[in-house]
């Protein structure tokens, strides 16, 4: 006696169908559309198809999700979607005192976080009308520079990974982990440094920092140059990042992008200069920019933007004054009742906060205005017409950060 | 440098640019040519403090007042560096943050007159492509409708997601413990969240097309 055959559950039988409900992760929402835009995008036209990247992908660094519309390999238009990494820092902060503002504003630009805490400090401090002593200006200074290596170098090497070339990115690593030890040094963390307080910094200048520095700046220069002629000039890499992303001046202030990008076209808008904060207005430097707004362009002001950041670390470190870090303030912070609006030159361009208080020790209005947001936007408008591998390497020279975009 | 734009972006000698210190010293000549271009929008006198120059407007002119700060040739803010929504308990407002090659300040416009209940604003969409997210983030986080930006969906929250979490009557949990008195309050409910413009006919056949 034979037992009575069971059918075998197989993905292989074409019999079988498993139907799984439409989800919003789905590449046609399952809801009408509601803009024009939308109704635009998810009209198909003769060989037109849908496709999705993300949300986990690991080139779109971070938690982005992106549906094109394709034309075989080329894009027609594409749909970034946002707030997978939301987790509403404003509300936060509007419901947490000054003091604790730094430290849920600190994982937002978590590559280079030393700037994404410094502006509310920076818009706290407009609030109170406080004079932050010179010594602590320098050593923000000298903090922020030292950052802006470190993301730099991490970012060239990203753009080469995100090519298909992997060595790069560990040299930008070896780097990024010399400034990391010296900045744990400095602040205890090696990733969100918690630094900056409102009135000045939280510690000193030490014997380990130093003499980290001291060593680093020996070979900086030289090291970067020569683990980047790994790519300046590779053919691979060039051919796939040259005329790629291509975007003029007007556009790019009508796309309100900022640093890197706004400058590979040719505009020297740079916060710094534009509207000097800090002790910049007394440090020399020079605002590199290209003409060609294109990704390779975008790369390569990366490195000049670093040996302009090793010439400011240069300076600080022969006029840093003594004195005290900290101004005298109180411990519980009640800025007057008002508006104020601070902005910095964070690695990714224009890092920004305006900050509304109702004379209570909270802020009353907490807006973070982070320039990944704004320029991860015009990747819509430089990938059409490109093929689908290349909108990696628009992405990646734009080089957003999704701790920041999605606030 | 192809145009003559770097001297002006950019103040080639560090001692020209003005620090950021100091209380009171406002861009008189920037005042005075808001004063004369606007002279009709300006809700109140031009203010500010520190390094940034404010004005009031109302919500009817934001359009123009935008559009003659951006093409007047003595003005040129060229550089939207910011916009945002505000929700100050009693009215809703539209906080634009500019930046010009010609004057030091940063130049703050305060759009006024807009109801909590049913707050609409001009797109600037016209003049800075760049402010699409920015708006949509603002109508995301407190129901501001900005007419003409062609694609207002909520970006950070769910689709069907139905409050404006930025609002201040909505509460987190947390509040309770600020004002007892006011207890936890439920999330508010928020009107259907978009004006449907697609036609359901698009989306079949956008639906079709791609099975």
């Amino acid at each position: 006696m034979t037992a009575p055959e069971t059918k075998v559950r197989s993905l292989d039988d074409p019999t079988m169908f498993v139907d799984t409900p439409a989800t919003i992760y789905d590449a046609i929402p399952p809801y009408p559309p509601r803009t024009e835009r939308e109704a635009e995008f998810y009209t198909l036209r003769d060989g037109e198809m849908l496709i999705n990247i993300g949300p986990q992908h690991p080139s779109t660094h971070g938690v982005l999700r992106v549906v094109l519309k394709i034309d075989g390999e080329r894009i027609v238009d594409l749909d970034p979607v946002l707030g997978y990494l939301h987790r509403g820092v404003e509300k936060i902060c509007e419901n947490s005192d000054w003091h604790m503002v730094i430290s849920h504003c600190d994982p937002l630009e978590y590559i280079a976080s030393m700037f994404s805490e410094y502006v509310p400090v920076l818009a706290a401090e407009k609030l109170l009308d406080v004079t932050v002593p010179r010594r602590a200006d320098y050593i923000r200074v000298l903090a922020c520079e030292l950052n802006r290596i470190s993301s730099h170098a991490l970012f060239m090497g990203w753009l080469a990974l995100d090519l298909g070339g992997i060595t790069p990115i560990l040299y930008g690593f070896l780097e990024r982990d010399e400034i990391v030890e010296m900045l744990a040094a400095l602040t205890g963390q090696r990733l969100l440094f918690n630094y900056m307080r409102i009135g000045g910094v939280n510690g000193d200048l030490n014997h380990e920092f130093m003499s980290r520095l001291g060593d680093w700046m020996s070979h900086a220069l030289r090291r970067i140059e020569d683990s980047m002629t790994l790519i300046n000039s590779n053919e691979i890499f060039v051919g796939r990042t040259r005329g790629l992303g291509r975007i003029d001046r007007q556009t790019a202030l009508r796309m309100c992008l900022t640093g890197p990008p706004l400058r590979a076209t040719g505009i020297p808008y740079d916060v710094r200069r534009a509207h000097p904060y800090s002790v910049y207005p007394e440090l020399e430097f020079e605002i590199p920019t290209r003409e060609e707004g294109d990704s390779y362009a975008r790369y390569l002001l990366h490195l000049d933007e670093i040996k302009q950041s090793v010439h400011i670390i240069d300076q600080v470190l022969h006029r840093i004054p003594d004195g005290p870090i900290m101004a005298k303030l109180p411990r519980l912070l009640r800025p007057r009742p008002g508006r104020a609006w601070a902005a910095i030159e964070s690695p990714r361009g224009q890092y920004g906060v305006y900050a509304m208080s109702d004379g209570t020790d909270q802020p009353f209005r907490l807006r973070i205005h982070d320039p990944s947001f704004f320029n991860l936007q015009s990747v819509g408008l430089l990938s059409p017409g490109h093929l689908i591998a290349d909108i990696m390497a628009i992405m990646a020279s734009l080089d957003p950060i999704m701790g920041g975009v999605d606030k | 440098m192809a145009t003559g734009l770097s001297g002006a972006w950019a103040p080639p000698c560090p001692q020209a640019s003005r620090s950021t210190e100091g209380g009171s010293d406002l861009d008189r000549a920037l005042a005075r040519r808001l004063q004369t271009a606007l002279a009709g929008h300006l809700r109140a006198p031009v203010g500010g403090r520190g390094d940034t120059t404010e004005i009031l407007v109302d919500v009817a002119n934001v359009a123009d007042v935008m559009r003659t700060i951006h093409d007047d040739p003595g003005l040129r803010f060229e550089l939207l560096a910011d916009l945002c929504g505000v929700d100050t308990s009693t009215a809703m407002e539209v906080v634009y943050h500019l930046w010009s090659a010609g004057s030091h300040d940063w130049l703050r416009v305060v759009t006024t007159g807009l109801s909590r209940e049913d707050p609409r604003a001009p797109s600037v969409t016209f003049l800075w492509r760049g402010a699409e997210w920015a708006e949509r983030e603002a109508y995301d986080m407190f129901g501001i409708v900005f007419e003409g930006n062609r694609d207002l969906r909520r970006i950070y929250m769910p689709p069907d997601y139905r409050s404006f979490p930025l609002r201040k009557d909505f509460l987190l949990p947390d509040d309770a413990s600020r004002s007892p008195g006011e207890g936890v309050r439920p999330m508010e409910a928020a009107p259907e969240p978009a004006v449907l413009t697609g036609t359901p006919a698009d989306l079949r056949h956008a639906r079709e097309a791609a099975r």
